[in-house]
């Protein structure tokens, strides 16, 4: 039986992130949260893979304590366990401590053949964790995965998304995929899992209770890189707004400026 | 450790053997610049035999050297030769930083190196500054999906290492240095110690439709489209105009259009000459990608950010405004 990791994170709602222009902070006081989408087709691999040769999906997420309905929402659509890794010291991380955090508290729960995640996050956006993580699990990679063909023997082959075409490749397990929406769109939960999902006990670690775990290389301490400043993007004077009364006319005024600037 | 051990920085040139990835020479040019303020000197990497007259090409973007590594297991890419050659490049020569250019490939490979060598890592910086009180690279990057920018450092490790996205910067060589050192270095990896191994390569029909990065004319379709059903319209201008239709990165996320139509540092960057955006909002990551003569934006929202971009905008109903321009249009003959 295949032993299957789903690596998800909660984040904020970005369209609904403001930042406080006294201070210059990031607002996400009462942002509402959500699970990162492209973790989502991430499961829904993982999902795909169990259904086809059989197996079981555990769900990780490191965050604060209300990232449990994030791994409850991906336990209602195929998740079997789900382990949260919380605690302030695990707090400001950037991809090299997250990854090491993540495989620590994965260590403790045995060793796994496939590791799934999103390609990147919404928010953070910086696409590192998947390759960072396959390093620390000393996994093979495959991202931009486009299909799964065959699992077996130890092996899979899979298609991979390139910027001029498809490359196949055989990867040895463990191996991390990332993957490509198309064939992995997330599918809902019917209502008995969703009912299930709602009490279904959830493993916690924190700093105390991980074997192995360095201190100095979680959260901040463990960051090989800060974001020292951030600032609203300078925003070139804006252009002249067509503005007549209607539609019609304003459609007309903008057909003399294509004309007039050659681009009809 | 001690930074000042550190000097020099790299660039990975990332090549099928006959051409260097126009990435990699845009990284080189721009480095340059910055070498020149942190007084570095600059070393182009190459895995695996490249053609002459490519590497000729490099040494015009004004490289002080090139870094040839030769040996087993860099017949086609893949992750494990290549994260491992430069780490093992790293521990032998200590550069300052190591960029590699934002492909797929890249962006695979570049981080797992990051994390065997234990350093900071950064993706899609779009302007690199050097801070001479630290001494430290700051890559400056859209942020929380372009609504801010964020200055990100590699304080206390070395090296910095970042993937810059093709089309951020120019490829503008400033010539040929007076002297280039040519360093060869051979590393073999076991062939079969490479756990994702390539079997075979389908490459793309080629499809006119999804080829926009030099059209004359894009009609870019933004998020404020209501639903897959409103797109016909935005083709037919598209066609009116002779150009061809893109989009912005949530129209990807919502199924409506493919990737390869997808205008911003996380798609195409394109150069065209007339460019009408419907329903954009103007985020910074998705006009990263535009570079256009003329700029039209429609948009029902009068605050949105795009009207900061644009020659010319309109503010209204998106539908209305293009339907009340394909009637104009065909009215004048089009």
């Amino acid at each position: 039986m295949l032993k299957i990791l789903v690596c998800v994170k909660q984040i904020p709602d970005i369209d609904l992130v403001k930042m406080d222009p006294e201070t210059g902070n990031l607002v996400r006081a009462g942002v509402p949260t959500l699970t990162n989408p492209l973790d989502l087709n991430a499961l829904e691999a993982a999902v795909q893979v169990k259904e086809s040769y059989g197996g079981e999906i555990t769900l990780i997420t490191m965050g604060p304590p209300m990232a449990e309905s994030t791994l409850r929402e991906c336990l209602a659509v195929g998740g079997d366990e789900a382990v949260l890794i919380t605690g302030r010291p695990f707090g400001g991380a950037d991809t090299l401590s997250t990854s090491y955090s993540i495989v620590k508290a994965a260590d403790m729960e045995g060793r796994f053949d496939l590791i799934f995640c999103g390609k990147e996050s919404q928010d953070g956006a910086t696409g590192q964790m998947a390759s960072q993580l396959a390093e620390r699990f000393d996994a093979s990679q495959v991202s931009c995965c486009l299909s799964i063909d065959e699992i077996g023997d130890g092996k899979l082959r899979a298609t991979r998304v390139l910027e001029t075409g498809r490359e196949i490749v055989e990867a040895t397990l463990p191996c991390l995929l990332t993957v490509e929406k198309d064939n992995f769109y997330g599918r809902l939960p019917s209502l008995k899992d969703y009912l299930a999902a709602k009490t279904a006990p959830i493993t916690t670690y924190t700093e105390n209770n991980i074997d192995g775990l360095d201190l100095n290389k979680i959260g901040v301490p463990g960051s090989g890189t800060i974001v020292p400043k951030i600032y609203p993007p300078e925003l070139p004077e804006p252009g002249r707004i067509i503005r007549t009364g209607s539609v019609k006319s304003d459609v007309a005024a903008l057909m003399d400026v294509l004309t007039e600037k050659g681009a009809l | 450790m001690q930074k000042s051990d550190y000097k020099n920085m790299w660039v990975y040139v990332e090549h099928d053997g006959k051409t260097a990835a126009p990435v990699s020479l845009e990284l080189c040019c721009e480095l340059r610049k910055l070498c020149d303020k942190t007084g570095d000197k600059l070393f182009a990497v190459i895995l695996g035999p490249l053609a002459g007259d490519q590497i000729e090409k490099i040494l015009d973007c004004a490289v002080d050297g090139v870094i040839e590594v030769s040996g087993t297991g860099y017949e086609y890419f893949n992750t494990d030769a290549w994260a491992n050659a430069f780490t093992v490049l790293s521990r032998k020569y200590n550069p300052s930083a190591i960029f590699v250019g934002g492909t797929v490939n890249g962006r695979d490979f570049a981080p797992r190196f990051a994390v065997q060598l234990d350093t900071g890592c950064t993706s899609d910086a779009m302007e690199l500054e050097y801070d001479p009180e630290t001494g430290d690279i700051q890559f400056i990057e859209p942020a929380v999906g372009g609504k801010i920018m964020a200055v990100i450092t590699v304080p206390a490790l070395r090296p910095q290492v970042g993937t810059i996205r093709p089309g951020t910067f120019k490829y503008a060589p400033a010539g040929r240095k007076e002297q280039v050192e040519r360093i060869r270095e051979e590393i073999n990896f076991d062939p079969e110690a490479i756990r994702c191994r390539h079997l075979d390569f389908i490459p793309d029909e080629s499809d006119p439709e999804l080829d926009i990065a030099n059209a004359d004319c894009i009609v870019c379709v933004g998020n404020g489209l209501k639903d897959s059903e409103h797109l016909e319209r935005y083709r037919t201008l598209a066609k009116l105009l002779g150009g061809k239709i893109g989009c912005t990165r949530p129209l990807y996320d919502r199924g409506i259009l493919p990737y390869k139509l997808q205008i911003g540092q996380s798609g195409v960057m394109v150069k065209t000459k007339l460019y009408i955006s419907f329903g954009v909002s103007g985020a910074v990551n998705h006009t990263a990608g535009v570079d256009a003569e003329l700029l039209i934006a429609v948009d029902k929202n009068p605050e949105a950010q795009i009207f900061n971009y644009c020659d010319y905008g309109i503010v209204g109903d998106m539908d209305e405004v293009c339907d009340e321009l394909i009637d104009q249009l065909r009215a004048a003959g089009k």
